[in-house]
């Protein structure tokens, strides 16, 4: 008994972490992925599967050589990776702005 | 025209051969890169879920390599036509099947290749966040092998219609 006495003093910070921590966690489980990450992700699934594919039958059936198609179709691959690459280094550097704000909140 | 010596009856056994080692070999090199960097963001994305994003890269480029392969596929087939319409010479098969072996197999090696690096960087990156630089770098390096087949597979299959 005595020592969970001696204990209740420092009680309030130690409820304070794990309830702020607690609740941090509880954003995380609700919405498991945000949507817009989700419209995302099948955004670029979309795109990678439709994207080169039919780009090589839009050009051929404008007249277009084969070849000249089989190599638009690559090209639309890759533009659909960079812009993959570009979203989420966008992504990332949003994350950590909104990390750095909430470290100077923090400090103060 | 009927068979001669130039035009066969098995010629486009060695087109459809082509097609199917670019299809086959080609999916083979992505289903490696895409498991084995899975394996890799599966294990980063137990502790940092918030990389998962940025991790997905390799399974990306991954699906790219297949793109290519299909594409060298659909060529091909865009080339064939039953007997009675069109007699194919020996050396067209023959063509396609090299087209589709380079794709199919420069696949492979992409594939392989971004598999082992997406897995190690992707790892490293959790813990060291300058690494992804480097590490989209290597695997765009390792994705060019995969595009250099493509390019050795559409100029030997343009050289079949002209």
């Amino acid at each position: 008994m005595a020592t969970r006495r001696s204990t209740e003093k420092t009680l309030p910070k130690e409820v304070a972490a794990p309830s702020s921590s607690g609740k941090s966690s509880d954003s995380d489980v609700t919405p498991a992925v945000p949507t817009n990450v989700i419209m995302k992700l099948a955004g670029f699934s979309v795109a990678m599967i439709f994207a080169p594919i039919g780009m090589y039958f839009v050009t051929v059936n404008l007249g277009a050589s084969p070849t000249v198609g089989g190599i638009i179709a690559a090209i639309m691959a890759n533009v659909v990776l960079f812009a993959y690459i570009f979203v989420a280094w966008k992504d990332d550097q949003a994350e950590r702005e909104f990390d750095l704000k909430q470290k100077e909140k923090k400090g103060q | 025209m009927a068979d001669s010596e130039f035009t066969p009856k098995f010629a486009p056994f060695f087109s459809f051969a082509g097609i199917a080692s670019a299809m086959i070999f080609g999916s083979l090199g992505a289903a490696y890169g895409t498991a084995k960097s899975g394996i890799g963001i599966a294990g980063v994305g137990t502790f940092r879920p918030d990389l998962i994003m940025k991790s997905l890269i390799p399974v990306v480029m991954s699906g790219i390599i297949a793109v290519y392969g299909l594409v060298i596929s659909v060529l091909i087939a865009g080339d064939l036509d039953p007997p009675p319409n069109k007699h194919m010479s020996l050396y067209t098969g023959f063509m396609h099947l090299a087209a589709g072996l380079s794709v199919g197999l420069a696949g492979v090696a992409a594939g392989y290749t971004i598999g082992i690096v997406g897995d190690a960087g992707v790892r490293a990156y959790m813990q060291q966040s300058r690494v992804y630089v480097g590490m989209i770098l290597i695997l765009i390096f390792g994705e060019v092998l995969g595009l250099y087949g493509l390019i050795v597979g559409l100029i030997l299959n343009s050289k079949s219609s002209g």
